[in-house]
């Protein structure tokens, strides 16, 4: 056989297959961001859509649970009329033909039956699906007495419940909305978001590779999610567990409990106490009722407007605080810690970062390593303050009004007291042990200064430690948020830093 | 030496090309669904190409015994 005879053979052996490849994919391919490609299986190609309905009475007013299950398809639960329960069954089946799929639906059947209180819904698909390679869909439009209590399973098909009395969902492979329910909720649910708005009791969601927003939610809500987001927005008390995606939660009426793991955290607005923990991501807090204990590894944490006391302790990242009432302790190892408006004083350290305190009252502990402290009380000082610095220095703005026994020494550097009406006590000579001692405005609470580097104390007006007091939760009228930071004129009663939460 | 005047596969290609020439004009003249038309009649280009290559050997045959 010649060259030439090969090639043609080729040549049209290649034509053919091209040919036979573009039919067997028309219609499956796509040009999306990902590039143009083919999209195989049973689902994709001509279809054709047939309905099929049935109802079943049921005992009016008697508790009635549904349970449906489906896959390949969606599940709608909404509220119907009292006494019956209507279903229509939506059967999609991709043939070439309607013909072809006509006969196939016929064949589809949906089941209807109940037992006591029990009514449940399905089709026959298993039946029909094995070794059968037909794509075909199952929808399930249920609607059910406002009363039920949705018992729903379902795959590769969304799920909606609407107005009935509560809901227990799993799903997979595509989303769940719930609805304006009067009880409460759980989901459980892979590879698809998850909504719920307007859930009357208490709320289980547990999603993987999906997010979830909640919303209205009267009783405490419990959510676990990996590979998600969640947004939380008036909420009762949540608690949440949430990995590789970040958390969003505003207004919660109760107690807020987040344990996060490469997840950014942000919360506001919440009622009671907040005690979150994150991993390689910060925490960011506005607005809380009660007590905050907040910890992060590799992650920053802000706070403001915190009623209660507060703990807060991060490595790799800074601690920023903004009007807090409550007694503080920060510590940050590599970071600083930047905190203002703090009512009840404060026991704060660090290691590479330095720590700024402007604004507080009460007692205050600073101990920093290879960094320095800056203190500024802006009220009158009136509390026992304590501040060292190892490979760092130490300034205090001393408002007018203080009154204080001072004991200061710098250690390598030089100590400078430039504070009128300080009778001060000499030691030792800058860059050796300098030591000053002596009292201010008669003596009062003690005032020990230790540092490695100079040691400074310059006078300053007196302010309000604030500029304005810390705000309260919203929706929270009756929280203990509401009493303002202390100013100079009614200062804050000193106590010790971290005891336990002050009753209102 | 001569070039043959007949060459099965030349046939053969030129009626496909012109085949396909034809049936594609008549698709974008919108007479017809190109891609199932062609997907039927392809092998018959085969077939064409075999009856030609037969016709061939018959006529070598032939002209050899004249």
């Amino acid at each position: 056989m010649s060259a030439r005879k090969i090639g043609l053979l080729i040549l049209i052996l290649a034509f053919g297959a091209s040919v036979e490849t573009a039919w067997q994919v028309r219609g499956d391919w796509r040009v999306g961001p990902e590039g143009c490609r083919v999209i195989g299986g049973r689902f994709y190609g001509p279809s054709y859509s047939f309905e099929q309905t049935a109802e079943r009475p049921v005992p009016a007013g008697a508790p009635l649970r549904l349970e449906a299950r489906n896959a390949f398809g969606g599940v709608s639960v909404t509220a119907g009329a009292a006494g019956i329960v209507r279903v229509k069954l939506r059967k999609v089946v991709f043939l070439p033909s309607e013909e072809k799929a006509r006969a196939f639906a016929d064949r589809i059947a949906l089941r209807l039956s109940a037992d006591g209180g029990t009514v449940k819904v399905s089709t026959n698909r298993d039946e029909i699906g094995r070794g059968e390679d037909i794509g075909f869909e199952t929808h399930l439009e249920i609607e059910a007495p406002a009363e039920s209590a949705a018992d729903v399973r379902n795959e590769h098909g969304r799920v909606e419940l609407a107005g009935v009395g509560s809901g227990d969902v799993v799903s997979s492979f595509d989303g769940v909305s719930v609805e304006r329910l009067a009880g409460g909720l759980r989901v459980e649910s892979r590879h698809g978001d998850v909504r719920a708005a307007g859930v009357g009791g208490a709320l289980d969601v547990k999603t993987r590779h999906g997010n979830v927003e909640i919303s209205d939610v009267a009783g405490a809500s419990k959510v676990d999610v990996e590979h998600g987001d969640v947004r939380a927005r008036t909420t009762g008390a949540l608690d949440a567990s949430v990995k590789f995606g970040g958390l969003e939660a505003t207004v919660v009426r109760g107690d807020l409990a987040v344990r996060g793991g490469h997840s950014e955290l942000h919360a506001s607005d919440v009622n009671g106490t907040a005690r979150v923990e994150t991993s390689f991501a910060g925490i960011h807090l506005a607005r809380i009722g009660g007590d905050v204990r907040a910890t992060a590894q590799h992650g920053e944490i802000d706070a403001e407007d915190v009623a209660g006391q507060l703990f807060a302790q991060t490595t790799h990242g800074d601690v920023r605080l903004d009007r807090v009432d409550g007694p503080v302790q920060a510590i940050a190892d590599h970071g600083g810690v930047q905190a203002g408006g703090l009512a009840k004083g404060a026991r704060v350290r660090t290691s590479g970062g330095d720590a700024s305190l402007d604004g507080f009252a009460g007692p205050v502990e600073v101990e920093v390593e290879r960094a320095s402290a800056r203190l500024a009380p802006r009220a009158a000082l009136a509390a026992e303050v304590t501040a060292s610095a190892t490979n760092g220095e130490v300034r205090l703005e001393v408002p007018e009004g203080s009154h204080f026994d001072l004991d200061a020494e710098s250690r390598r550097g030089e100590l400078r007291a430039e504070v009128p009406g300080l009778s001060a006590e000499t030691a030792g000579r800058p860059g050796r042990g300098h030591h000053v001692s002596g009292k201010l405005g008669g003596g009062g609470a003690a005032v020990h200064l230790r540092a490695d580097g100079d040691v400074t104390l310059e006078t300053r007006p007196a302010l309000p430690i604030a500029d304005r007091p810390a705000a309260r939760p919203a929706n929270a009228a009756s929280t203990p948020a509401e009493a303002p930071a202390a100013t100079p004129s009614s200062p804050a009663t000193p106590s010790k830093p971290a005891e336990a939460p002050r009753q209102r | 030496m001569s070039r043959p005047a007949f060459s099965p596969e030349g046939v053969t290609l030129g009626v496909c090309l012109v085949a396909v020439g034809v049936l594609w004009t008549l698709s974008n003249l919108g007479r017809l669904e190109l891609l199932p038309v062609i997907r039927t009649w392809w092998p018959a280009s085969l077939a064409l190409w075999g009856v030609l290559e037969l016709a061939d050997l018959w006529v070598r045959r032939t002209s050899g015994r004249s």
